[in-house]
């Protein structure tokens, strides 16, 4: 009988259903990895929900990188930050072929393999998404001249985005608010960043602007509009370039 | 023609539009070519292959602050909605001014960073060193580490634009107008001449840079993501062939990154400016963008491309597959065992494609699925390739026969190959007439030789 692990939509989550999942002794072919939400359960099944343990997450990326090289890490851990359902499963099935191979660092070139395929296309996906969000990204300052940004995005790139605003603001105190996710990442002047919960945030104190914000905002608009040659009017290409999704979060689409 | 010179009070909100509009017929607004940290010290980074903020209505990506520094000029160059007879509204911005916008900016991730170019002001050597002033405090005063992209002015001092490469990361002289004697019509005030001395002035300096930076790694670098142009499309009766021979020899000659081309709007009512009712010529402006992209990453050479009795490109089809269609004593080229060269010529087959088929023909030969899978579009270069020996389907290699085809662009099959041809219901008045060799090909399909083992590709299929 095959057993699911159900296991947090997370990079840890899923790391430590691989642990539990190689840990359980059960065969590979007889186990499944699976994240959870609120889904129809299968017949002959049995299921097991995989309580989320940074040490084993831990463990599993270090032997990933150890074994498999920095590439599968990456593969890894981008994949884990799309919204499909088959990427735990995906990433499972790589992590065995990787150690099962003698050089472990061939296991992501192994395309043949519809897993790797498929965690291929998703690291592909999640980089292109972390890519534009670096861009798309609006912050605002809010009173303490503590810069503020918020966003909803489909994938899980809060991580992902993180370590280049922490180098590029370095001087900032900077907040980015993943409203999906409920998650935040803090970054503290000259320091390095953390995620944290939102909950930790005071909802009073993120709606206050700062004096110059609104000046900012209204001369960004007015930039944005004016630089536009009216001749080339081309709104299909923006939206393919610019989809809406990404409208609401940013200051120049706000009315 | 007089006008009344708008106060330099003016607040920065008015000069942003004003300046901001002027500046939008600029066409580089790329933010790529520097791999930079944070320095420690303040604010900034550059990513290698650029960020896009944004897009504008017109679907151009909006990745730098791009303004003029004036729109003041003292030039009257026919093209140009800045030139001295115009009564527009014009500003001018202080250096700080502008350093406040970056840095307000690019806090809040709006921007890469600052393209900056002007009107000239008083004399060019004037306008430079406002410029240099500019840059010399972002960089210095307000620790900015991102992308600066700046205009070196044609007919400035060599020492001014020198100090102000050493701030920039990009420095651009607009060639304007392709030809000399267009510029002569347009643009009296500039030469030739003028136009390439700061470009050629900005090649050897970064040459020099780039001994120097092997000499010592921490020497300060000049204009570290190379130099960059510009020309205006349509306003003079170029043909194509003269544009693309003027890019193709700054590239090998002057060593540029990027030669960018800009479909003339036509702003000014000019006697010697064209009329244009169907606007800009943008899909010509389009076919020279995909031609540079032949000319600087497919090994094509202009004079492959078009010739002085064919000057001007297909409008139906990109220039890659125009060569191909009057090139086919080069075709099918058999996948396998086709140089990485050969790969890049076919149409369908681009960069990426042509890479991964070299790296994944190493470990076993490849068959059309796996074409598809790689990435290459095989319905365009179904007509250009065989795999083991074989077409995907049975194809005439003929200049007639593709281009038919390839109008059909939504559809990978043929169209007398599609189902409701290949079995037509046979009429008992149709006896007389001749049948066409490739209605005689369809039907003897599954008896013997290449029909057989096409037979089989569609059944896969």
């Amino acid at each position: 009988m095959t057993t699911v692990f159900l296991c947090e939509d997370s990079l840890d989550g899923i790391l430590t259903g691989v642990y539990e999942a190689w840990g359980s002794r059960l065969g590979h072919e007889n186990v499944r990895l699976k994240t959870d939400e609120a889904d129809t359960m299968e017949l002959f099944c049995q299921y097991q929900t995989v309580r989320t343990d940074m040490e084993k997450a831990e463990k599993v990326l270090r032997t990933v990188r150890r074994r498999m090289g920095e590439k599968a890490q990456e593969a890894v851990c981008y994949a884990a930050a799309c919204p499909d359902e088959r990427k735990a499963d995906a990433i499972y099935r790589l992590i065995v072929l990787g150690m099962s191979m003698e050089d472990g660092r061939q296991a992501v070139n192994c395309l043949q393999n519809p897993s790797v395929l498929l965690v291929e296309k998703l690291r592909y996906k999640a980089w292109h998404e972390a890519e534009r969000m670096l861009g798309f990204l609006r912050f605002q300052e809010l009173s303490g001249g503590v810069l503020y940004a918020y966003m909803e995005p489909p994938y899980a790139v809060l991580p992902l985005i993180a370590p280049h605003f922490a180098d590029r603001l370095l001087q900032e105190n900077w907040i980015i608010h993943d409203g999906r996710r409920k998650q935040i990442a803090v970054h503290k002047r000259g320091s390095g960043w953390f995620l944290a919960d939102a909950g930790l945030l005071n909802p009073v104190r993120i709606e206050e602007r700062s004096e110059s914000e609104a000046e900012f905002q209204a001369l960004w608009k007015v930039f944005c509009r004016s630089i536009a040659i009216e001749e080339r009017r081309n709104p299909t290409c923006q939206k393919n370039l610019l989809p809406l999704r990404f409208r609401p979060c940013m200051t120049e689409f706000q009315v | 023609m007089q006008y009344t010179k708008i106060p330099e009070q003016l607040p920065v909100m008015e000069k942003l539009k004003i300046l901001s509009d002027a500046a939008k017929y600029d066409v580089a607004c790329t933010s790529s070519g520097t791999s930079r940290g944070n320095n420690g010290k303040g604010i900034g980074s550059c990513f290698e292959a650029g960020i896009c903020h944004s897009f504008a209505a017109d679907g151009r990506c909006i990745s730098l602050l791009k303004i003029l520094f004036t729109n003041e000029c003292i030039f009257n160059c026919r093209y140009c909605l800045n030139r001295s007879s115009n009564d527009v509204p014009r500003a001018t911005f202080t250096p700080d001014e502008i350093c406040e916008l970056v840095m307000g900016f690019y806090r809040r991730n709006y921007i890469e960073g600052l393209f900056l170019s002007s009107g000239i002001l008083k004399s060019p050597d004037y306008t430079m060193e406002l410029l240099y002033q500019t840059l010399y405090r972002l960089r210095t005063k307000y620790h900015f580490g991102g992308y600066i992209h700046v205009k070196a002015i044609p007919g400035a001092d060599p020492v001014l634009i020198e100090k102000t490469g050493f701030l920039a990361d990009r420095m651009s002289v607009n060639l304007e107008l392709p030809t000399a004697e267009g510029l002569r019509k347009l643009a009296p005030a500039k030469t030739r001449d003028k136009i390439l001395r700061p470009m050629r002035q900005v090649q050897n300096r970064m040459e020099e840079n780039r001994q120097e930076i092997a000499l010592y790694r921490s020497a300060p670098r000049f204009v570290p993501a190379g130099q960059s142009t510009q020309m205006i499309i349509g306003a003079t009766p170029e043909n194509d062939f003269q544009i693309l021979s003027v890019a193709e020899s700054l590239y090998q000659k002057f060593d540029l990154k990027r030669v960018f081309y800009s479909a003339f709007v036509r702003v000014n009512d000019d006697s010697a400016l064209p009329a244009l009712p169907g606007g800009p010529p943008l899909l010509r402006e389009h076919r020279l963008y995909q031609a540079d992209w032949l000319l600087r990453f497919y090994g094509f050479e202009a004079g492959e491309l078009l010739s002085e009795d064919r000057p001007n490109f297909n409008m139906v089809f990109d220039p890659k597959c125009d060569w191909a269609l009057r090139h086919l004593e080069f075709f099918p080229v058999e996948v396998n065992r086709a140089s990485y060269q050969t790969l890049l010529r076919v149409p369908g087959i681009g960069v990426k494609s042509a890479q991964r088929i070299v790296k994944a023909r190493r470990l076993g030969s490849l068959d059309f699925a796996d074409l598809k899978k790689i990435g290459v579009v095989l319905k365009r270069a179904l007509y250009f390739i065989t795999c083991r020996g074989r077409t995907m389907y049975p194809v005439k290699i003929e200049e007639d026969y593709i281009t038919r085809n390839l109008l059909y662009v939504k559809e990978n099959l043929p169209p007398e190959l599609r189902g409701e041809m290949t079995y037509r219901q046979l009429s008992l008045f149709d006896d007389g007439m001749p049948l066409s060799a490739e209605e005689q090909s369809i039907l003897t399909v599954g008896e013997s030789g290449p029909a057989a083992g096409f037979s089989r590709e569609r059944r896969i299929l």
